[in-house]
């Protein structure tokens, strides 16, 4: 057994975690005010269609996956006053007007008929753009100061890529001719155009800046 | 989409036949004591001895299937149909969201368990009034409704399924009512826990959720399904629904209340005996 | 053959005696049975699918409403269930008449198992002949009667494909199931 008392480096050669990190304190309590209200508004709407669906399929995992993202609310609620903000909800908000106009049009389909353009808001538009925001998040933060925050990150990631994959599988099933591959783009194309002009799920910046300044 | 969504809207596949409870109560005819039956059964608990046991058991858990995807979709309903923090607050809108996943997992559990037992989806009609017990305004009377009353109806029925499957070996029936049973305590204790927070300084609105508790309870004794007695085939299952938060007075009423559901039933089946041909 | 409906006219459900005198003698013709005469009594007042016969000229058989009733619609006849209740009862007749079976008890006197051994053997015959039939819920009953073990589910099938038993033999599979 190697000696005990032998100095040893705080950190491991395998350990690779830097301090600097793009967002302080304050960035990051106000991109996760954002994530937990738009965590909630997804919450909520897959609670309510689930009534609203005939597939049998699809009312189950509509089911599963309100509550996965009603325990990502949950993790940045509870996260917000680590961050020094003692009323969660001062942040708990939109970003801007345009996200809430995108949430309205996710929200709207309600008819049996409409399964498609519920999955498609929130497996092919809304989802992925979590997907991003999160590990944008991730690999920007602070892989030190912010641990807690990139923790609840990997947790939630794991569970928005197995929600993408049920939910693409589904349209993926349900899609079954020209005209409804044309309903589901159009929708998308519909809801995507809203979501750029809010800038992202924590608005502009969500994702940063891919062009050289 | 809208908030408040109607019972009659909800939606099914072409498997699905749903009836009103209005409906379901329209039919005069018994399921029991009468000739033949009388002779083959001491009792109508639901227990494998009965000559009819696997088909009503059968029916019961078809039964229970569509409860649980009613309980999904009301649970689903109060996390959108509430402005979280004004109508209804965000911890509580968390636990329905839980009871979301549960309730899902519930019908897969179900849906598993009917394949098992030799039935097919939507082979019996579908009674919509768990929902309609979820479709109140005031979020209290959905917990008191929903949590307590068919909620606790549920600790009863899985006590007995899974009594059912025990004395019949069925390896899986009683696993799984095991399993779903500590799921519908933690539910029924979630409504208790919430209807006394938020009426914990309005007494009007805590003995209007309890009244409507009590009408669902009435409703869903379904002319004497479940009761203390022997003649009904679900008995109501103390243990459990002290684990979920009942008090002695409180289980006292819904068996007083489940017993009277059976006279009540009893009376009717003598009533149709009495005007039916010889 | 002839084929008498009690009621004729229904004050509960919504069945036909017609319909039902129909559907009884396309099952007497399919099951070889046309010099059968029947009575079909039908509790109306009582939502059961048991069905009962007794042995007799006419032969009667018992039924509880539920036993022709449209499951997805309550109190409406079903064409499916009706052919599939009558087919279970007429095939105990028709054991009966043949001799094979001057042991067994009445059907009032059945035991749940014996119930479920003669009902198993009648319903895999009936699906022979083409009838709508869920096997599983019928292995599901013989696996109530006679415990959930790969043993029962041999005797269950050795029942479900066999033809021309007598009750002795469908007694002795029943015993080796619960043994």
């Amino acid at each position: 057994m190697a000696d005990p008392f032998k100095a040893r480096n705080p950190f491991a050669p395998w350990d690779r975690r830097e301090l600097p990190g793009m967002f302080d304190v304050e960035e990051t309590a106000r991109r996760v005010g954002h994530y937990k209200w738009a965590e909630m508004k997804l919450f909520e709407v897959l609670g309510g269609w689930i009534a609203t669906v005939p597939e049998i399929d699809v009312k189950l995992r509509l089911g599963t996956h309100c509550y996965k993202h009603a325990w990502h609310a949950e993790l940045w609620h509870n996260r917000l006053p680590e961050l020094r903000e003692m009323n969660p909800e001062r942040l708990t908000v939109a970003p801007n007007d345009a996200m809430v106009r995108f949430i309205a049009a996710l929200t709207e389909p309600e008819a049996p008929e409409m399964t498609i353009e519920k999955l498609v808001g929130v497996y092919r538009v809304f989802i992925p753009h979590f997907i991003s925001a999160y590990t944008f998040h991730l690999n920007n933060t602070s892989q030190i100061t912010d641990g807690p925050t990139s923790r609840s990150i990997k947790f939630i990631l794991q569970d928005e890529f197995d929600d993408w994959r049920d939910g693409e599988m589904l349209i993926q099933t349900l899609l079954t001719t020209p005209a409804e591959v044309k309903r589901a783009s159009e929708h998308q194309a519909r809801l995507e155009i809203l979501l750029i002009e809010a800038g992202g799920i924590a608005g502009p910046g969500t994702i940063g800046s891919a062009f050289a300044e | 989409m809208r908030k408040f969504f109607p019972v009659e809207d909800l939606a099914r596949d072409e498997r699905f036949n749903q009836a009103t409870n209005e409906e379901r109560m329209a039919d005069p005819r018994g399921t029991s004591n009468t000739g033949v039956i009388r002779k083959a059964r001491s009792t109508n608990r639901l227990t494998p001895l009965r000559p009819d046991a696997t088909d009503a058991a059968r029916s019961l858990m078809h039964g229970i299937m569509v409860g649980e995807i009613q309980a999904l979709e009301g649970a689903g309903r109060t996390c959108f149909d509430f402005v979280t923090g004004e109508e209804a607050p965000f911890a509580l809108k968390l636990d329905m969201a839980r009871q979301c996943w549960d309730e899902a997992r519930h019908v897969e559990i179900s849906v598993k368990l009917s394949e098992w037992m030799g039935t097919e989806l939507g082979q019996f009609i579908e009674n919509t009034v768990l929902f309609a017990a979820a479709c109140s305004q005031d979020p209290v009377l959905r917990l008191a409704g929903v949590n307590r009353a068919l909620e606790g109806l549920a600790i009863d029925v899985f006590t007995t399924m899974k009594e059912f499957g025990e004395l019949a070996g069925d390896p899986y029936l009683a696993f799984c009512e095991d399993w779903m049973l500590a799921d519908e305590v933690t539910h029924v204790k979630m409504g208790s826990v919430w209807l006394r927070k938020i009426t914990e300084n309005d007494p009007e609105r805590r003995k209007k959720a309890l009244e409507f508790q009590s009408v669902v309870d009435k409703i869903f004794s379904y002319g004497g399904l479940r009761s203390e007695s022997d003649e009904s085939p679900i008995l109501l299952a103390r243990r459990f629904r002290e684990l979920a938060g009942f008090s002695d007075g409180e289980l006292t009423e819904i068996a007083d209340v489940s017993l009277a559901a059976l006279n009540e039933r009893r009376e009717a089946v003598e009533k149709t005996l009495a005007s039916s041909p010889a | 053959m002839t084929v008498t409906v009690e009621p004729s006219i229904f004050k509960i459900v919504k069945y036909d005696s017609k319909e039902i005198a129909g559907v009884a003698q396309e099952m007497l013709k399919l099951l070889g049975m046309e010099s059968t005469n029947l009575l079909i009594d039908v509790d109306e007042t009582v939502a059961m699918s048991r069905v009962t016969t007794t042995l007799s000229d006419p032969v009667h058989i018992l039924v509880m409403s539920s036993a022709f009733e449209n499951l997805k619609k309550p109190m409406t006849f079903s064409i499916d269930n009706a052919k599939f209740s009558l087919g279970r009862g007429l095939l105990r007749i028709r054991d009966r008449q043949s001799g094979n079976f001057a042991d067994a008890p009445t059907d009032e006197d059945l035991s749940v198992v014996e119930s479920a051994v003669w009902e198993t053997y009648c319903v895999g015959r009936l699906s022979r002949l083409g009838l709508k039939v869920h096997k599983q819920r019928w292995q599901y009953n013989f696996r109530n009667r006679h415990g959930f073990k790969d043993a029962v589910d041999k005797q269950f099938e050795k029942i479900w494909e066999a033809d021309g038993l007598t009750w002795s033999q469908l007694s002795e599979i029943s015993q080796h199931a619960l043994a």
